[in-house]
């Protein structure tokens, strides 16, 4: 953990001298890196989501087989999504992702913005490069809030500068809010008109991972909700290049390895269409 | 998730609501996940740390929400008594004792107290307050302290009846002792965080902004002010005309009274004590555990010796006795070293960081003890303070609290 909080306290720091002693601007420039870093996760992760959304004629192919027994249903639809390599929650998996990576920026903006002695200590040695020594203290302030703090919500007034903190939290819930509705395919209903339980769950986390993400918001400091927004504006922004591309057609070769934009999952086969008819049960 | 799936078919029954239950299922952890996080990023921590100082020859201690004064033998608070000298008890028979505590207004007190007449002291807050204490009762003048300019943790100078404070964000304010009136306020960019030196009529204040300003003491006006290489968070120390200060970026720094600088030494890692000078001897430690001692006596800074005595940070500055140099650590040790050589002669381990100044305690009139005594601060309240024999030959003589 170490050594990633020092390469983070580090780039920190040398983003504050590049942009002229502007953290805000260092932590958004931050941001992009991460973000850069983590696309191909990202991209991964959409390519699923995209497939999930081609697989809905199959899907809705077994809703009409298995009509009335949801248990096999279910069944059947968690095995065409391995087989497919597909995840049901991959619109979440995004959001999960940085979770690692802002506990790590929460400590690094903490100890590069040392307000306070004991914080200030924690700082010392985490520069690899020395000569950067010269720049601390950075600069904790913007817009008369302390980047180390949590919004102060106790002095909100009628003016701009004391709505600040309600805005900025405002808008980690709303882009989050944003970023999930883009990046999630709208749920499709079974056969039988009730909603399709993976999708459904993936639904319910839209609505909790903004409430979750307003709370940490105001727990945590104003540089860590900084992040949030800009990662949030970069993901939608992501999404949205995204899904201009036409999407290739899935894709199933004569070898059987199921092909997904473009790219074989080996060591699947494709369940042929034509299925043995199910057993006959004793009518009720 | 197919087995879940087949036992919320099996077991609820069909009026039960699947969307709910999954929406709380979800919740739960989401919910579960929040705590999760909340305790990887730890929790807060004190500010600063502990004060150390000697008044009416007891040991004065200020940490955290706490002023205490301990006899110095043994340890154990100082017992009041009224005007008649018989000794002060509460209801309950216990006897009362020198501790003032302000824990329900979430205060802290991370200061020397500023004595300020014969049965009064002065004590700064780190929450932006003052309170006044009669020393005789060791009780709060008025519980609700009297508000200053910012936040404090370095000790305030007091000189006749200007009482300058240096505040954590930025500035140096002067005080009138008695009214607490404003008389002048420097500014700097950055935070004071040590004590400025008086001398002569001229405060020489260090500011994590990286200058060593020489003011006037009564009226405020800047003398001249010298920019250095990184953040200053000590307070300089005058020896034969020339200022030493140590600086995070890397360097002691050797200046004359008009703002020159004469010299600079390389350290390895950042200078955040004093330096302490005896016997045309330098000696100050850094934040990567090393440990210097420079020789003064031609006028220059010249290397005695230099060792890394701690595996952390060395913050205070270094306690010189007849022998040894003593350091106190991160590390959770006390290190006894050579002074000829830096050669570590003994060690004791303490139960928590080392941050707070040390203090030599020797037996005298006033202070009451068989032998002379090194006090340590830890960062730990259950084990606050420690008091070892001055040549560090045997275990701790008592601690605190007991």
């Amino acid at each position: 953990m170490d050594i990633i909080l020092n390469l983070f306290v580090t780039l920190l720091t040398f983003l504050y001298r590049v942009f002229a002693n502007d953290m805000v601007l260092a932590i958004a420039v931050f941001t992009v890196i991460v973000r850069l870093v983590t696309y191909p996760l990202t991209i991964s992760q959409q390519r699923s989501t995209r497939a999930m959304q081609q697989l809905q004629p199959e899907i809705k192919r077994l809703q009409e087989k298995y009509k009335g027994d949801r248990e096999k249903l279910s069944q059947e639809q968690m095995q065409l999504y391995r087989e497919y390599g597909i995840n049901p929650l991959g619109g979440c998996l995004p959001l999960l992702i940085q979770f690692p990576i802002f506990i790590a920026l929460y400590s690094a903006i903490n100890m590069a913005l040392a307000a306070t002695p004991t914080q200030m200590l924690d700082t010392a040695g985490r520069l690899l490069i020395p000569g950067f020594d010269n720049v601390i203290p950075l600069n904790n302030r913007w817009l008369g809030m302390d980047l180390t703090l949590p919004p102060d919500l106790t002095a909100i007034g009628t003016s701009i500068e004391s709505l600040l903190p309600v805005i900025l939290i405002g808008l980690v819930g709303l882009t989050t809010y944003i970023q999930f509705k883009v990046t999630m395919p709208k749920p499709q209903p079974n056969a039988d008109g009730k909603p399709d339980q993976a999708q459904a769950m993936s639904q319910s986390m839209g609505t909790i991972m903004p409430i979750m993400y307003t709370f940490f918001a105001l727990q945590f400091s104003v540089g860590l909700s900084i992040y949030f927004i800009v990662s949030n504006i970069i993901g939608i922004l992501q999404y949205r290049l995204m899904a201009n591309r036409t999407p290739e057609p899935l894709k199933v070769p004569a070898s059987g390895a199921v092909v997904v934009d473009g790219k074989a999952k080996s060591g699947t086969s494709v369940k042929s269409s034509a299925k043995p008819a199910p057993k006959a049960t004793k009518a009720k | 998730m197919e087995g879940a799936v087949l036992k919320v078919s099996r077991l609820r029954p069909a009026s039960w609501s699947i969307k709910k239950s999954r929406f709380w299922a979800v919740a739960t952890v989401a919910i579960l996940l929040i705590f999760a996080l909340t305790a990887c990023v730890g929790a807060p921590t004190e500010p600063n740390w502990a004060e150390l100082s000697v008044l009416d020859g007891n040991l004065f201690v200020a940490f955290s929400h706490n002023l205490v004064m301990l006899e110095p033998n043994d340890g154990s608070f100082v017992n009041l008594y009224n005007e008649q000298g018989n000794l002060r008890t509460a209801d309950n028979g216990d006897p009362l004792t020198w501790n003032v505590s302000v824990s329900g207004q979430n205060m802290r007190f991370y200061t020397d107290p500023l004595v300020t007449s014969e049965n009064t002291l002065l004590a700064l807050s780190y929450d932006r307050k003052l309170f006044e204490i009669e020393i005789d009762a060791a009780r709060l003048q008025d519980s609700a302290g009297r508000d200053i300019a910012g936040h404090t943790v370095a000790n305030a100078v007091v000189d006749g009846t200007r009482m300058y404070v240096p505040l954590t964000e930025k500035d140096l304010i002067a005080y009138d002792v008695e009214t607490l009136d404003v008389l002048w306020r420097f500014e700097t960019e950055r935070g004071v965080w040590a004590s400025p030196l008086l001398v002569d009529g001229i405060l020489y204040v260090a500011s994590m902004d990286h200058s060593l300003y020489a003011v006037n003491a009564e009226t405020g006006a800047l003398i001249w002010e010298r920019a250095l290489e990184g953040a200053l968070a000590a307070t300089p120390t005058l020896y034969n005309d020339h200022l030493y200060v140590g600086s995070f970026a890397r360097r002691i720094y050797q200046i004359s009274l008009d703002g020159e600088v004469v010299q600079n030494y390389a350290t390895n890692e950042w200078v955040w004590s004093s330096p302490v000078i005896v016997d045309d001897t330098l000696y100050t430690a850094d934040l990567g555990g090393w440990v210097y001692a420079l020789d003064l006596s031609d006028g220059q800074m010249r290397e005695l010796w230099k060792r890394q005595a701690a595996t952390r940070a060395i913050r205070p500055s270094p306690l010189v006795t007849q022998d040894h140099v003593v350091v106190g650590s991160r590390d959770h040790f006390v290190y006894w070293l050579d002074r000829a050589t830096g050669e570590t002669v003994v060690r004791h381990e303490v139960p928590a960081e080392i941050l707070a100044e040390l203090l030599l305690l020797e037996p005298s009139e006033t202070i009451n003890i068989a032998e002379p005594l090194v006090i340590v601060a830890t960062q730990a309240r259950d084990n606050l303070v420690f008091a070892f024999p001055a040549d560090g030959n045997s275990q701790p003589s008592w601690k605190f609290p007991r």
